[in-house]
């Protein structure tokens, strides 16, 4: 990679926790990844039955879902968030405190997966009362939250400090990108954590028979979706302060980069009712709220679009790029020494059609014909499997290699890798569009029924699309094989030089100082009151409309729990 | 320009073109009556699956979606009229797509969900659950008949039909055992009701047993003590009086 003067030494003890922090969810992703070669298998009608190897399907997908939405994602952005903090703000971290955090969201890891395992937990990564889960499930999951909430409090110290030495000093854009992020993740934990200590633990441990359905789901969408942008932060600040120099130029604009974290932190909670447009119990009127909120949540990826477009030109140009297209030519897309780039720029080609099928989703109305098709799958799947997937697996090798000092095993490979998901993807999602805008239901297993030529409800005109998304699935998962296979051939290689701790620094080719974009706190004041706007009422209504309680279920009996005699 | 007055214009493109978008969202509200499900929050959940007749062209759909089904399983109504579809369900979250149209609901414990569809021409309609809801989620569906009105004939008021008032039936019902176990042959999560009494069944032990009178007592009361080769075993016990088990067994005698 680059040779990078902002290259610093970090302590034996951080570097440790850093690399068991980025190993340990990459080696669940492998089974992640796993049964999502699985489920493409069952949709297109090619395994029939119930379980695979062992494995149930609904077992499988709430594993697919929990693994690689929820414990992948929030392991690399607190071991990310380390590293932007330790190297900008350039202070070391307080290690107990750090290896708390990890601990707690280690064990808690460990907890959901062993129910998940041991199917105690076949209740998807949404978790959607009256399906009960065991309440271990539900406490390993408060235990990867509060554990992710102590690595952010342990970076505000170093923060307060370098705002204390330097006065008046603009703060470090990657630094704004993951304090946006972790603002984001607290405002989108605190609903479910309530949701599960209130409602779901005290209910799955039978000390209340009832759960508030529709409060329990209102609570869970609060936090669905700034999740996302939880997960799209991390991958934004790669982009702002990483894309430019890896195209040899400069980031087009610090303030466009400040100015989007600043609008996530502001409108990525206040629109998650946009999740609950086909729901009863919730009055239009905020469901229009919401889809208004929504669209506002669109104005940064059109920024961001263009700054991109604008930061990968200059630096083109300045490899001698020429004319009005002529200076495509001039990216570095399989140069082997800059491969971070294919990572990113493959990334963010398949977010293009990430954020208009969002739009799609978002337009109220529209959302009638694709709610609940594997339409939706096919959108994030552009989204977190797509920019979000390949930043954060290009950035944990990135990461492995320069602290440990190894080098990059096989980078031919390693350089096509993202071209070779990017060509999976967009063929899996074809497939799961053409397949959702005919009203095929999402997380449902196919190959039971739909996909069963030999079944009273099967849906030859389905198979087309399901076919392709098999085939897209397959190229993944061969992507992510042989990204498995660099990764940990990294890993164990031989040392080549003294780790390090040196992410990538864009300069940038604008300096605009605009005060609006300086300060966290005028952002937060206006983000609290848009949530006080958006959910105050909604919340209120849903409270106060006592709808009956809901007794437990579990996934294989039509039967409440607590009227199994013997129970 | 300078990049900030470049930046002003960008954001100000991207801002229009999203309010844009959300204008055609509420131009469709306004102008086309495309909606989104209504809330109710005073209808009180239902529990009985039913179809009302308020005049030739206009009916009113009660769906119970509950583990695994959904109630009524054939609805049949004449083309051109309009249907109120309310959905219910006593269990888990389902939801419920009538393919090829815009009707999309969610079925949320404790809330009653309403929207309101017209049809114009003949057509089968298949109605589908795709908010997983266990074990039997990937085939719960069920029928809606659009049928031309000139063929149209209004269902005869119920004398309902003598196997649904058997005492065995409805304990049968009451007690869930249909969300698996169907009265024809399609049945996949379970073994079938028809047929069921006397004949020889194969078990996953490999022996065959008859299934006379003390197996399915045995069966019903003990679901795990002889398995049934090819399902699992899932089946939860159920909270019945000896009584009541001579009865439902009763009421499988007659389903050949």
């Amino acid at each position: 990679m680059l040779p990078n003067e902002n290259a610093i030494e970090i302590e034996p003890g951080l570097k440790r926790m850093l690399l068991i922090e980025i190993v340990f969810p990459m080696i669940l992703l492998v089974l992640g990844i796993y049964h999502g070669l699985v489920q493409v298998l069952y949709r297109a009608g090619i395994i029939h039955g119930s379980h695979f190897l062992g494995l149930e399907y609904f077992q499988g997908l709430t594993l697919h879902g929990v693994v690689n939405a929820l414990v992948f994602t929030t392991f690399f952005a607190v071991a990310f968030g380390y590293a932007v903090i330790r190297q900008h703000l350039g202070r070391p971290l307080n290690m107990k405190i750090a290896w708390l955090s990890f601990a707690l969201m280690m064990i808690g890891t460990l907890l959901s997966a062993a129910m998940i395992l041991a199917e105690k937990a076949t209740v998807l990564y949404t978790f959607y009362p009256p399906l009960r889960a065991h309440p271990a499930f539900y406490i390993g999951l408060v235990l990867v939250v509060v554990g992710s909430w102590l690595a952010f409090f342990n970076w505000l110290p170093p923060y307060f400090a370098w705002k204390r030495e330097h006065p008046g000093a603009k703060i470090p854009l990657a630094v704004v990108g993951i304090f946006a992020a972790f603002i984001v993740w607290l405002i989108a934990t605190a609903p479910v954590a309530v949701e599960i200590l209130f409602l779901l633990i005290p209910w799955s441990m039978g000390w209340v028979p009832m759960v508030n359905v529709p409060l329990a789901r209102m609570l869970f969408w609060f936090f669905g979706h700034p999740l996302v942008y939880f997960w799209l932060l991390p991958t934004y600040v790669m982009y702002y302060t990483m894309l430019p120099k890896l195209c040899g130029g400069k980031l087009f604009s610090d303030f466009a980069g400040r100015l989007t974290f600043l609008w996530l932190v502001l409108y990525s909670a206040p629109v998650g009712i946009h999740h609950q447009f086909t729901e009863p119990g919730i009055t239009d009127t905020w469901k229009f709220v919401h889809a208004f909120f929504t669209m506002l949540v669109a104005v940064p990826s059109f920024l961001t679009a263009f700054t991109m477009a604008a930061s990968m030109e200059q630096g083109a140009r300045q490899s001698g790029g020429q004319g009005l297209f002529g200076w495509w030519k001039k990216l570095p897309y399989l140069d082997k020494d800059r491969w971070l780039f294919s990572y990113l720029f493959a990334g963010l080609f398949i977010f293009i059609f990430g954020g208009v099928t969002g739009i799609i989703n978002a337009s109220y109305n529209m959302n009638n014909v694709v709610h609940n098709t594997a339409w939706l799958p096919a959108h994030f799947h552009q989204t977190v499997a797509g920019p979000v997937f390949l930043s954060y697996i290009g950035m944990s090798l990135f990461l492995t290699a320069n602290l440990t000092g190894k080098e990059i095993k096989l980078p031919r490979w390693n350089v096509w890798i993202p071209y070779i998901w990017t060509l999976g993807i967009m063929i899996f999602s074809t497939g799961l569009f053409i397949g959702g805008a005919a009203g095929e239901p999402r997380r449902t297993n196919l190959g039971v029924s739909y996909s069963d030529p030999h079944s009273p409800l099967y849906h030859p005109e389905w198979h087309f699309g399901d076919m392709m998304g098999c085939v897209g699935g397959i190229i993944m998962t061969i992507a992510g094989l042989m990204f498995f296979v660099v990764f940990f051939a990294t890993l164990f290689g031989r040392t080549a030089k003294k780790g390090a701790l040196d992410l990538i620094v864009s300069e940038p080719y604008h300096d605009e100082r605009v005060p609006a974009v300086q300060s966290f706190t005028p952002w937060l004041a206006a983000a609290a009151l848009l949530l006080v706007i958006a959910y105050a009422p909604p919340l209120t209504e849903t409270i106060r409309s006592q709808f009956p309680g809901a007794r437990g279920y579990y996934p294989h009996s039509p039967l409440p729990i607590d009227a199994e005699p013997g129970h | 320009m300078t990049t900030t007055q470049l930046e002003k214009r960008i954001f100000a493109v991207a801002v229009i073109f999203v309010l844009l978008l959300f204008g055609f969202a509420a131009l469709a509200v306004n102008q086309f009556h495309v909606g989104l499900p209504t809330c109710l929050t005073s209808v009180k959940p239902f529990q009985k699956g039913e179809v009302i007749t308020h005049s030739p062209n206009h009916y009113e759909v009660h769906y119970v979606a509950r583990m695994w089904r959904f109630e009524p399983e054939e609805v049949t109504v004449p083309a051109g009229s309009t249907v109120d579809v309310y959905v219910s369900t006593p269990d888990v979250t389902h939801g419920l797509i009538l393919l090829g149209t815009n009707l999309n609901l969610m079925a949320v414990p404790g809330v009653v969900n309403y929207a309101r569809v017209k049809f114009d021409q003949p057509h089968v309609y298949q109605v589908l659950c795709h908010e997983y809801c266990g074990l039997g989620h990937d085939r719960m569906a069920a029928t809606l008949r659009v049928v031309d009105a000139a063929t149209y004939r209004p269902p005869q008021a119920p004398p309902a039909s003598p196997a649904k008032t058997d005492p065995g039936y409805r304990l049968l019902d009451a007690k869930q055992c249909l969300s698996c176990h169907s009265l024809q042959d399609d049945a996949e999560l379970a073994p079938s009701f028809k047929g069921m009494y006397g004949r020889s069944q194969k078990l996953t032990d490999g022996s065959i047993v008859t299934t006379d009178d003390a197996y399915l007592r045995e069966s019903i009361l003990h679901p795990s003590a002889k398995l049934v080769t090819g399902y699992d075993d899932v089946m939860p016990v159920p909270d019945a009086t000896n009584e009541e088990v001579e009865q439902m067994i009763e009421y499988l005698k007659t389903i050949k």
